[in-house]
């Protein structure tokens, strides 16, 4: 009994440990630390460090700037969502269809994942600024002759666009895998009893991907509230501060403002923030999953 | 069993060696980390013959790299420079490296407030034998209480850079000097076809640090100026200078190519290195990228206006950019001494610096013509030799970056029609007032 204790014991740590290890000291460590650095007005350099209590988290409260970046993410982060699922899923559908060449498009759709934020934000600061504008002058198509990146709401569209170009393609992969589960005999069935289209859509097909679209929504909704380096790449949060996300207010605050205490007092909140909002659709989303 | 149970022990000897080693990484980077004033420089590399340079000139990374290479042949010692400037965060970068207990030997600050912020990293340089070589102008950023801690980069200056080709294209025989005239130009220059300003408004830096530095600069009394408004013994809004300030920034905008807020430092210097603009606000550190493209560009350097009194107008704005500094904690630091000793005072340092870097040189001795620095320094040296300069004094506002950071984001919304001329003033007190403390 107590060998075979011991031996699962150790089989656990062989698999779990290296990971726990590496995930102790990049994340959970620096989480403890930042929590202390909240509670200080250091400056990131100096080596004087003083405790000041929750001095920055009142002054969080009166900061308009860290409100209206929050604002600025929450929405980005609810379009950003619908937009990325609903395509995301109706690629899913489509190349789940019997068509020619559809692992082509699956590997081209998922193929902006592969590459980074940061690149990918200057490949389309270049389509914006350069790429646009030349359209612009040749065809007169107002679209393309819009202030892209220079006006707050056109960068808004930007920011949304390249977020919602770089995970539908993600998220389609995880609905496909969910769509090619569902059992064929409950389709055919649908069909021999004369449901339309739509009704096995909304009756068999979206109940039945329901952990797929937890899974998906989390995503989506953790990675545009953390949206940080797209931001930095293309608007660097301008102009005039109208697509600053919070994780980029948080950056600036802490290394250019050099408020590091602020800047991770911030962050806390932020984390705070979001893992109750993910925790909260989680739940609600894992409610709604139902067998076959 | 017997045997599965050695297999297991193996297993588990494995892991508590990589745990042990682990932790031990650990312990040494946190102990750099706390104890900022510790010796232990956590890098296995440095013997106490490698120098770790960490350089924010992206434009002389090559050049850099071929100085450190020859610096190695002749004295054995390694340099091995590290670049992040342009698209990338200098100052975020090296707080990072501090943090991180990676940190550079020689590395650069700023004058005045940054000087601030890093002076307990750094080596007092006083004793340097270049340092009764720079020129005055260099010294007041880099003093505090009587010791030197940097030596200068180079002289770097800034204004409007134009076209003289384009120019004469739309028959402009005089370069404007007054605001009125650069209006005219402007008109001419429009009428030929040609767009008079590439603004770069999309970087915070070309507007809250250089841009605004013009309204300040050309203050009665610019350093007493801020120190007022720090005070609050003066105020922006309705200050007669700054608002005739507001009316240059009109004029760029009026006169500019579409959609300036998007443009960003690369498009702007591409777009005008190819002709598109006659005129850009930039500074001398362009002529490398500009050469690059369009290698005989006629350029020069006009100055920024913002009324039609031509005598006080006609200055550029003259400063020493950084300063390369030595980290006091270093193992290191006599051979980063040496080293820029050697940068100073060796031939193939100076060539660095002058013919390769295209820096203007800082110090009396180096000599540099107008043909090895190319036009933009040219005409740098020349208004420097006439006394004809403005001072930088973004480093001499409270909060530093960080509010000139806000005020080009204010500067931004006015552009962008968002605010009004008076809001953008109310605001710059606004910040003002929040990085004095009040």
């Amino acid at each position: 009994m107590t060998a075979r204790r011991w031996k699962s014991g150790s089989e656990y740590a062989v698999f779990i440990g290296p990971a726990l290890v590496f995930f102790t000291l990049i994340v959970i460590i620096p989480f403890f630390m930042s929590m202390y650095y909240a509670l200080t007005n250091w400056n990131g350099v100096s080596s004087k460090v003083t405790f000041v209590g929750f001095d920055n988290f009142t002054h969080l409260v009166s900061d308009s700037l860290f409100r209206k970046d929050f604002w600025f993410t929450v929405k980005f982060t609810l379009v950003s969502l619908v937009l990325i699922n609903f395509i995301g899923f109706g690629l899913a559908l489509l190349l789940t269809r019997a068509m020619r060449g559809r692992n082509v498009y699956r590997t081209i759709f998922f193929m902006p994942n592969v590459i980074g934020g940061l690149l990918l934000g200057f490949i389309w600061q270049f389509i914006f600024v350069k790429g646009f504008a030349s359209l612009g002058s040749l065809t007169h198509l107002p679209f393309f002759e819009l202030p892209w990146l220079g006006d707050a709401p056109t960068a808004f569209w930007g920011l949304v666009i390249v977020q919602t170009w770089q995970m539908a393609g993600y998220v389609m992969v995880i609905y496909i895998a969910a769509l090619m589960n569902i059992p064929k005999e409950l389709l055919e069935a649908a069909r021999i009893d004369g449901g339309t289209r739509m009704t096995v859509l909304r009756k068999i097909i979206i109940p039945l991907s329901m952990p797929a679209f937890t899974v998906c929504l989390f995503l989506t909704i953790s990675t545009c509230f953390k949206a940080f380096d797209l931001n930095l790449a293309l608007t660097k949060g301008g102009p005039f501060n109208s697509t600053e996300s919070v994780a980029l207010n948080i950056y600036y605050e802490a290394f250019r403002n050099n408020n590091y205490g602020l800047g991770t007092a911030k962050a806390l909140v932020f984390f705070i923030i979001v893992a109750l909002v993910t925790t909260a659709q989680v739940i609600y989303t894992k409610r709604k999953e139902v067998q076959a | 069993m017997r045997r599965s149970k050695r297999f297991m022990l193996g297993i588990f000897t494995l892991l508590l060696v990589l745990i042990v080693s682990a932790c031990g990484g650990s312990g040494n980077g946190n102990q750099t980390q706390s104890s900022s004033s510790g010796n232990e420089n956590a890098d296995s590399g440095s013997s106490g013959k490698t120098v770790k340079l960490y350089n924010f000139k992206v434009e002389v990374a090559e050049q850099l790299n071929q100085l450190a290479a020859e610096y190695e042949k002749e004295t054995g010692v390694k340099v091995i420079p590290e670049t992040c400037g342009g698209g990338c965060d200098y100052s975020a970068g090296l707080k990072t490296k501090f943090s991180s207990g990676d940190e550079p030997d020689i590395f650069f600050v700023a004058g005045f407030s940054d000087l601030d912020l890093w002076q307990e990293h750094l080596e007092d340089l006083s004793d340097q034998p270049w340092v009764s070589d720079m020129v005055d102008l260099a010294k007041p950023p880099i003093t505090k209480e009587d010791k030197i801690y940097g030596m200068p980069l180079g002289l770097e200056g800034w204004g409007f850079i134009y076209n003289k080709d384009l120019f004469n294209k739309a028959g402009i025989t005089q370069p404007p000097k007054t605001l009125s005239q650069l209006k005219d130009a402007a008109e001419k220059l429009k009428a030929a076809g040609i767009t008079p300003f590439e603004n770069g408004y999309a970087e915070w830096w070309v507007l809250g640090n250089h841009l605004v530095n013009v309204g300040f600069a050309q203050q009665q009394d610019p350093v007493g100026y801020i120190e007022d408004v720090k005070s609050a013994k003066a105020k922006i809004p309705g200050n007669e200078t700054l608002n005739e300030w507001a009316n240059l920034v009109d004029l760029t905008v009026q006169y500019g190519q579409k959609n300036p807020l998007q443009t960003d430092y690369n498009t702007q210097v591409t777009d005008f290195a190819n002709g598109k603009a006659a005129m850009m606000q930039q500074g001398v550190w362009t002529q490398l990228q500009i050469d690059k493209i369009h290698p005989d560009l006629n350029i020069g350097f006009l100055p920024m206006p913002i009324n039609d009194n031509e005598q006080a107008m006609d200055k550029l704005q003259v400063g020493v950019p950084n300063y390369w500094v030595v980290n006091k904690n270093s193992k290191a630091k006599d051979e980063a001494k040496v080293f820029l000793n050697w940068m100073v005072t060796s031939d193939a340092g100076k060539k660095f610096l002058v013919d390769d870097a295209k820096f203007i040189p800082a110090f009396k001795s180096i000599n540099a013509s107008s043909e090895q620095l190319g036009p933009l320094a040219a005409d740098i040296l020349t208004y420097t030799k006439e006394g004809k300069t403005l001072p930088w004094l973004w480093q001499r506002y409270p909060g530093y970056e960080a509010n000139t950071s806000q005020m080009a984001s204010q500067i931004q919304a006015y552009i962008g029609k968002q605010i009004t001329k008076d809001q953008m003033f109310t605001e710059f007190q606004n910040i003002w007032n929040s990085f004095s403390g009040k």
